[in-house]
């Protein structure tokens, strides 16, 4: 038997910062991931953005912590996160997009976040070349940005490996043995683990995990695709976002990575459910073809590479964290809807700090400080609500 | 100016158009619709651009599309110059730096999505891919072929010389030129065959669609039912310091440029590798005018057939078994602007190696060479196989992308693909059971040698054969017109070797002209102490009568001086044949002509070599991204590395070229770092292939680059 304060299911985007986290506050710290590395599930299919532009305050608290951390990164342990803080810019082009805009700063700015509206000047400013022609103008929020998902997974892998973090590769929970509410241990190739404190971050197989344990967590996958072009000189700072659905497809949004790059994504419409990774040939002409419409100077830019990746979706949009009855043991992070990348490195502290301050089955914040995450976002809550800004 | 203008077997094009462009702001002149690489070669220049990351000299390293080491800013827009043809007034520039996206900023007019069905798709159009469309063609299926040049044939275009074979089954004896165009010619009378030239795949779907590059310009759709993956291999890459200098070259790249594009801009060569893709590189080497100091292999025997060594050596080229390159160096070409040098290949130095591959000190030689070529073997271009079957695609493989052979077997393997493939699909098709069989023998390695006993001139003609290594090949026993040569009955197949029937010879040469390893001499007394010897030439018969050569044996050990007596060309091999009057002792030794002077390999006195542990001694495994050797063991050990994704932390494999030219590289990195690689996660793959720019992928139809003002597509 192996035996461990601490043992996270999952060794990406939120896995990784709380081992990390938990680990330096002296847990010993397990993590365990079926996956031949790290970072190896949705994590690498990120695109790299972390803003703080939510429609929802806990969110935003959350993301408020990433960008914290992740902008630290470089000057406090000498990681390159290839992280440009360049900003978020979501663009309107009818009057129902700018008045949802509109309304959305108050909640925006009162959780914390710097976001103002700008006129198409200044949106033109900040991305030379876009589509001039109905453009009513944006918000911004200046502190957003975007890193590298390879280098930010390496780096906090590379940090909880030297706190003794002990990863487990290729190694996929098995069985989970639950009696008296609690988890007694798990199973995980051909071995008996245990530890006081499990923590589900399963990320798109969040739900799987948590039925070995007989719980119900309604997370459900939903496939986006992602491409990067060559890299040229800087010709874009925020990254840009259209929310505006056509026939085929939701929002897109793409930026101009550090490396010069840009990467880019679409929500297509209908969703896609399902766990399928395998990329489909209608992804580049229907997103590409929106970007033109929107940015015409990149049609010669030339596409290096496509992949595709899910979302673990929730009924409304939000994460899922905490503990559900009958696993008082069994901690939550999951749920993420594509923002896993985005919410782990806050999250990842949030849950630690929680954990360490002797966070319990209904109240896992253990202190007011962050009470309000951890009531929005409880697994057990009922989903009345969906988020805005999906 | 290093163009070939005269060439003992290639027909050099007439009529080609010369056409005004800018290189870096200097007017100059190549022909309309070439290669820019090869425009720009043929100019002298071998630096065509610098690095992003630290300004490296960056050249023509695959010729193929495949690693975008040759990228130049065409028009203001970065392309592969290998596979952008010359245009009037274009203005082509070194790359520094990242390229300037053009602010062409005139809206969307129009966006359209191309689709073709079809029952197969062959991808590659080279001998399996071309063998296999016409099968399938044949039995009624829809084929799509796509191939990523303007000629087929694949690499059969850039073999000038005879293949081996049968001459029954694969064209023995022809030039992979014409046998190229032998394929293209029945498969265009097949009604149900589409053949799309200059249209590299760019990605296959999961949907069963493939992306198709149409033309360089526009974004073709094709769904299928099924896939045949032809896609030929690549170059297989060594780790050296230096290995990235322009100068440094694959094999197959060089060949391209000098049998494809007539361009012969290299003096002096050594090789690295003595299979057959360096033998023959060598031998067109030689034919193309230019200097071969020798050819050099790390193992302790030749690895291609004994009868390619033994005609290089017999030119003159020497074969240093046991040796391995320390170091490729480079220096700026005179008369290059310290700004924007002109860094070329200029030294390479040599070491043996002992029995762990060592090299041992006190052995160091240097050579002064223009070119190194590479021809450590191939890789088989296998990605779109692999995607298809990870996707549940049905798809088979056939030629190099199956499993690395001859061409004469490729011709085959695509044969029985379609025919396997066929029923797959349904189609009641019984294979030839012999083509099984025939394909095996044709990609059998080299059996046993024997040693043959001497011939004695007599009066009449008689055949000498220098062919003492059993390979697949039987032309010199189907030509003969009177049956005097028959392989004798051992194995039973065209692998056993040829020896004289006893029947009369009449003397009709070909034999001589037609064998592809030059192999066959023939001999008749003309006088108690002299004797005539006809031997196969294939360079230039700029010389008179009496002309006195150098004539050698088997391996190119030197017999004696003798002057021609005669001459004659045979037509159908496009092969002289030249007479000599020799001493009668020596006659039925002398298997060939000396055609380069023993100065020219001869090495320089080596400087002392330092193995120091600076970045120009750590050779580069990932060219596009610029990432060293030591750099990714470092990060290997940091990180505990298990799985090949994890080195693009590093940028490994983030490149234009997609991991294609590194990835055979990384084993080598992970044993240096104490990690088994058997138990690393391969590298995932994903579409694309080939790099494309946004706005011919949803085809809004704006004229493509090339001539005056055509970069800023789009710009109104």
């Amino acid at each position: 038997m192996k035996t461990y304060d601490v043992i996270i299911i999952g060794a990406g985007s939120i896995g990784l910062p709380l081992s990390w986290n938990l680990a330096r506050k002296g847990y010993k710290v397990a993590v365990l991931d079926h996956e031949a590395s790290w970072g190896r599930g949705q994590n690498r299919a990120a695109i790299g953005g972390i803003r703080a532009t939510h429609s929802d305050p806990a969110k935003i608290k959350i993301c408020l912590e990433s960008i914290k951390i992740v902008s630290s990164m470089k000057a406090t342990y000498g990681l390159d996160l290839e992280w440009r803080q360049q900003g978020y810019l979501y663009v309107a082009f009818d009057q129902d997009t700018k008045t949802s805009f509109l309304s959305l700063l108050k909640v925006q700015k009162a959780a914390g976040l710097d976001i103002d509206w700008i006129g198409p000047e200044r949106v033109l400013e900040l991305a030379p070349g876009l589509k001039r022609e109905g453009l009513l103008g944006g918000t911004f929020s200046p502190g957003d940005g975007f890193a590298s998902p390879l280098n930010t997974a390496t780096a906090f892998h590379k940090l909880a490996m030297d706190s003794k973090v002990d990863f487990f590769f290729n190694n996929r929970v098995e069985a989970i043995d639950i009696r008296g509410e609690r988890i007694q241990s798990i199973k995980a190739a051909g071995q008996t683990w245990s530890a006081a404190l499990y923590v589900n971050a399963a990320g798109a197989e969040a739900s799987e995990l948590a039925s070995l344990a007989g719980l119900t967590i309604p997370v459900h996958p939903d496939c986006h695709e992602a491409g990067v072009t060559e890299p040229v000189q800087r010709f874009l700072e925020p990254m840009v976002v259209d929310i505006l659905p056509d026939a085929e497809s939701g929002n897109y949004y793409f930026y101009q990575a550090e490396t010069g790059q840009l990467v880019f994504c679409i929500t297509p419409r209908p969703q896609i459910w399902g766990r399928d990774k395998d990329s489909t040939s209608g992804f580049l002409p229907l997103c590409l073809r929106r970007m033109l419409e929107l940015y015409p100077r990149l049609r010669n830019l030339r596409v290096r590479r496509t992949w595709r990746g899910m979302y673990p979706m929730t009924p409304d949009g939000l994460p899922l964290l905490g503990y559900l009855d009958g696993a008082q043991n069994f901690l939550h992070a999951v749920g993420m809807c594509g923002q896993g990348f985005m919410m782990g490195p806050g999250l990842g502290k949030i849950l630690a700090d929680s954990i360490d301050a002797g966070g319990c089955a209904q109240n896992p914040a253990g202190s007011t400080e962050y009470s309000l995450i951890f009531k929005d976002l409880a697994c057990f809550r009922t989903f009345e609500h969906s988020e805005f800004l999906r | 100016m290093p163009r070939i203008d005269s060439h003992p077997i290639l027909k050099l094009p007439e009529g080609r158009k010369l056409v005004n462009f800018f290189f870096n702001g200097e007017p100059v002149e190549g022909y309309e619709g070439e290669v820019i690489s090869s425009a720009l070669m043929a100019l002298g220049k071998s630096t065509f651009s610098y690095h992003p990351k630290d300004g490296a000299p960056q050249g023509l390293f695959c010729a193929n599309g495949q690693c975008s080491q040759c990228t130049v800013l065409i028009d203001g827009i970065p392309q592969k110059s290998c596979l952008t043809p010359l245009a009037e007034g274009m203005d082509v520039r070194s790359l520094r730096g990242l390229a300037s996206l053009p602010a062409a900023d005139e809206g969307l007019k129009q966006a359209e999505r191309r689709a073709l069905h079809t029952d197969i798709l062959v991808i590659g159009g080279g001998p399996a891919g071309l063998s296999a469309a016409y099968e399938l063609g044949k039995m009624g299926f829809q084929v799509v072929v796509a191939d990523d040049k303007d000629r087929l044939g694949g690499k059969l275009v850039l073999q000038t010389h005879k293949f081996f074979g049968s001459e029954k089954d694969c064209y023995a004896g022809v030039r992979g030129i014409d046998i190229a165009l032998k394929l293209e010619k029945k498969l265009k009378k097949l009604p149900t065959v589409t053949i799309l030239k200059n249209s590299p795949v760019v990605g296959i779907f999961k949907d069963r669609k493939a992306g198709i590059y149409k033309d360089y310009d526009s974004y073709l759709l094709v769904e299928f039912t099924a896939l045949v993956v032809a896609s030929g291999a690549r170059e297989k890459n060594l780790l050296f310091p230096g290995n990235d200098l322009p100068g440094v070259l694959g094999a197959g790249a060089f060949q391209t440029l000098v049998n494809r594009d007539l361009v012969a801009a290299s003096k002096r060569i050594l090789v690295l590798g003595s299979g057959n893709v360096g033998l023959i590189a060598a031998y067109h080497a030689l034919q193309a005018g230019m200097q071969v100091v020798g050819i050099v292999e790390i193992m302790g025997k030749i690895n291609g057939y004994k009868v390619h060594a033994d005609k290089i050596r017999r030119m003159g080229v020497p074969i240093h078994l046991n040796t391995t390159i320390l170091k490729a160096e480079g220096a700026a070409l005179a008369g290059s602007l310290e700004s924007g040098a002109d860094i070329r290949l200029c030294r390479v130095l040599t070491a043996k190696v002992d029995d762990r591959f060592k090299p041992m000190p006190n052995t160091l030689l240097c050579y002064e060479v223009d070119t190194l070529l590479i021809a450590a073997g191939l890789a088989p271009c296998d990605e779109f196989l692999r995607q298809a079957q990870s996707y549940g695609i049905l798809a088979i493989a056939a030629g190099d992308a199956e499993e690395i052979a001859e061409a004469s077997s490729a011709m085959f393997g695509g044969k029985i693909a379609a025919y396997n493939l066929a029923r797959m699909l349904g189609k009641k098709q019984e294979l030839e059971p012999s083509w099984l069989s025939t394909k095996d023998i044709l990609k059998s390695k080299p059996g046993e040698s024997f040693s043959r006993s001497p011939l004695a001139p007599q009066a009449e003609w008689r055949p000498v054969f220098f062919c003492s290594e059993e390979i697949p090949c039987n032309p010199c026993a189907t030509v003969c017109p009177v049956s005097a040569i028959s392989l004798r009955s051992i194995r039973g197949t065209i692998m056993d070797l040829p020896y004289f029937s006893g029947h009369t010879c009449i003397g009709c040469f070909s034999c001589v002209a037609i064998c592809p390893g030059l192999a066959i001499s023939l001999v008749r007394k003309l006088s108690d102490t002299s004797a005539e010897v006809v031997l196969p030439w294939e360079f230039s018969v700029d010389f008179p009568d009496g002309q006195l050569m150098e004539l050698v044996g088997q391996e190119g050990e030197y017999i004696e001086t003798a002057p021609v007596i005669g001459r004659r060309k045979n037509p159908k091999n496009n092969t002289w044949l030249l007479h000599f009057k020799t001493s009668l002792n020596n006659a039925s030794r002398i298997a060939g002509i000396r055609v380069q002077a023993e100065e020219v390999s001869r090495p320089l006195v080596s400087k002392p070599y330092q193995d120091s542990s600076t970045d120009e001694n750590d050779p580069i495994v990932c060219r596009c991204e610029r990432v060293r050797l030591a750099e990714i063991v470092a990060f290997i050990k940091e990180n505990h590395v298990r799985d090949i994704n994890q080195l693009k932390t590093l940028r490994v494999g983030m490149g234009a070229c997609g991991g294609k030219t590194c990835s055979q590289l990384l084993d080598k990195a992970f044993l240096l770092a104490g990690v088994d690689p058997a138990e690393v996660e391969p590298g995932s793959l994903r579409p694309l292939f080939m790099e494309m720019p946004i706005g011919e992928i949803v085809n809004e139809g704006l004229s493509r680059i090339g001539g005056k003002n055509a970069g800023a597509r789009g710009a109104p």
